[in-house]
């Protein structure tokens, strides 16, 4: 006859079990985080402080900043300006999505705007250097139509081909999200607004965006993060200073094999992508409260 | 695939007009071609003399109370109810006046800065009619706006907004598929059936005069028996020759199993068999096998299933109809 004790130990031994077998499934993605992930960040970390002594030191932070800081602010302002771009755009496509009223132009516009999710970076660089160069298609439309001279006509293979590379690529991601988000919203709730006498715009700003901005939030942090990586896009749209970290990056590496200071800007942009993570952390927690 | 056709409805000013159908009859398409979210193919609506049909929703002047409520989750009870005025530009003073004066008349003083979570499902109910009143609307539109509540509440809402409708004045269409509610509140009903109005007017008059087999069945003349009438009127088995074919409804309320029955010989009677037997607080109800078809009937005191049974149904309780008619 088993006793108490017998079916306590009989529990605990099939507790111990199942907690071998959890961990069993588990290992082989801990170990392929661990190893093509973790390792690699904790030791270009401490690259990033390590002298050719093996002795801890700024110096490599001094040197990245002291050569590029400039290029450090130029990424940001790029990155902020994209991610505000990248959500007015987001937000009108979406919005008309929601609250279009004819059902032809919804259905065009639907079937257009997730071209570019299917276009690497690479191929959008490529892209934009076709379309936007002094002798690209955008001048030759505009000069064509007369809107402007042949002469003026100038490159924008700069800081804005950039900014135009990453709204082009990324607003169809955030849109993705953010027409899912809306079309999941009861449809009386914009119903009831418009009943009440809002025009559409004021429905899109006062109903549907306050309802929706946590996942505005973090497809824009996701994009944030994102275009932070980039370096395909400002390799050949403006490889001249300034221009982003990543290009300081590879820069440092391929040129100087200085993989110190590669490793220290590396942690500069984390620093950066941290920013991005608090915000989506931040929301990710308040969500969990509210449920 | 069209939903409604040949619908022709006056409303008159200060009334409430219950739209009454059962589900997919297109009440609820009515209501919503009169806010606007629905265009009509062909036809006009009118509110107050104005043609409304051309306009888009936010113009034509009408208020909407959802069946689901739609209240703004992200909005407080106040916000909620002042957004109407705020789209029409009123001054924040007044929108908070106007907010107050809502909440007092809903009896939910205290409940402004409140979040609409917060809130019960009877609260919500007050608030967006509060919501729909706030902006004093030519014509209020109600699309069930009782059905996601518990009965008890229901009832009381019920009484609240007729007599707040009457005090206020307000001209108001609702929809329902409830007739105790429609009978209830309005003062006129419309019963839709596929698409069409098969009887508009007064609660008394569609209830004790249905214009058709349907409507005496929805509002609750559920049984149903084929019988001849005679030229002097004598009702008669269905089976006999002459005479003109008719289907009687009657409500089973009326229809009393009584062995003792002093029926006078215009009353119907009919014999049968219980075949089910329901409890139903203030007596039985009955369904009684007859060589006609299947009816209900009620007694105060119970009967053993299979028993052998006289339903006596008093003449001018039963609603006759011509034979061919029984089916639309």
């Amino acid at each position: 006859m088993a006793t108490l004790a017998d079916d306590t130990v009989v529990e605990m031994r099939r507790s111990g079990d199942s907690r071998f077998v959890a961990f069993a499934l588990l290992a082989p993605a801990l170990l392929v985080v661990g190893l093509f992930f973790v390792v690699p960040l904790v030791l270009s970390a401490v690259g990033a402080f390590r002298s050719t002594e093996g002795a801890f030191t700024l110096a490599h932070f001094a040197k990245a900043l002291d050569l590029y800081t400039r290029d450090l602010l130029f990424t940001i302002e790029i990155v902020v300006l994209s991610t505000l771009l990248i959500a007015a755009v987001a937000i009108a496509i979406a919005g008309y999505l929601t609250l279009g009223e004819h059902p032809r132009a919804v259905a065009i516009l639907r079937w257009l705007y997730r071209w570019p999710l299917f276009i690497p970076f690479v191929v959008a660089g490529q892209i934009m250097r076709t379309f936007l160069a002094k002798n690209g298609m955008l001048n030759h439309v505009l000069i064509g139509s007369g809107l402007i001279a042949p002469i003026s006509a100038q490159s924008m293979l700069d800081w804005r081909g950039i900014v135009v590379a990453f709204v082009w690529k990324q607003a169809p991601f955030v849109t993705l999200l953010l027409a899912g988000a809306m079309a999941a919203l009861e449809r009386q709730h914009i119903e009831a607004a418009r009943n009440l006498g809002a025009p559409r715009w004021r429905v899109l700003v006062d109903i549907v965006l306050p309802q929706v901005r946590g996942t505005l939030l973090v497809g824009l942090v996701l994009s944030f993060v994102a275009m932070l990586s980039v370096l395909s896009v400002p390799l050949m749209i403006n490889p001249n200073s300034p221009t982003m970290i990543t290009v300081d990056v590879a820069y440092r590496i391929n040129t100087f094999a200085d993989y110190a200071v590669a490793n220290a800007l590396c942690l500069l942009s984390l620093l950066l992508a941290a920013f991005g993570a608090a915000f989506y952390l931040r929301h990710a927690v308040r969500k969990v409260e509210d449920a | 695939m069209r939903v409604l056709s040949d619908v022709s409805l006056d409303v008159a000013r200060g009334e409430l007009v219950a739209l009454l159908g059962s589900s997919g009859c297109g009440k609820t398409t009515l209501l919503r071609s009169i806010a606007g979210f629905v265009t009509p193919q062909s036809g006009r609506i009118r509110v107050a003399g104005r043609d409304i049909s051309g306009l888009p929703p936010e113009k034509r002047g009408t208020a909407m109370m959802f069946q689901s409520y739609a209240l703004w989750p992200h909005m407080s009870v106040a916000a909620n109810i002042g957004y109407g005025l705020r789209m029409r530009g009123v001054a924040r003073d007044a929108i908070a006046k106007r907010v107050d004066e809502l909440l007092a008349l809903m009896q939910m003083q205290g409940f402004a800065s409140r979040s609409v979570a917060q809130l019960s499902g009877g609260q919500r109910q007050r608030v967006a009619l509060a919501r729909a009143l706030a902006v004093d609307p030519a014509l209020l539109l109600l699309d069930e706006p009782m059905s996601n509540l518990d009965y008890k509440v229901r009832i009381e809402l019920r009484h609240e907004l007729r007599a707040l409708q009457k005090r206020i004045g307000i001209t108001a269409v609702y929809v329902t598929h409830d007739r105790e509610e429609a009978l209830t509140l309005a003062d006129r009903i419309a019963v839709l059936d596929a698409g069409r109005v098969v009887q508009y007017g007064s609660p008394e008059e569609i209830f004790h005069r249905p214009a058709s087999a349907f409507v005496a069945g929805f509002m609750g003349a559920d049984n149903a028996i084929e019988l001849t009438r005679d030229g002097d009127g004598r009702l008669r088995s269905s089976r006999t020759n002459g005479g003109e074919p008719v289907v009687a409804h009657f409500r089973s309320d009326v229809a009393r199993i009584d062995a003792s029955s002093s029926a006078s010989d215009a009353d119907l009677q009919l014999h049968g068999q219980v075949v089910q037997t329901l409890y139903v607080g203030q007596g039985y109800r009955y369904r009684v096998h007859t060589d006609g078809a299947d009816v209900w009937a009620h007694a105060s005191h119970r009967i053993d299933e299979g028993a052998p049974v006289a339903v006596v149904v008093p003449r001018d309780a039963l609603l006759l109809f011509p034979r061919a008619s029984s089916a639309s």
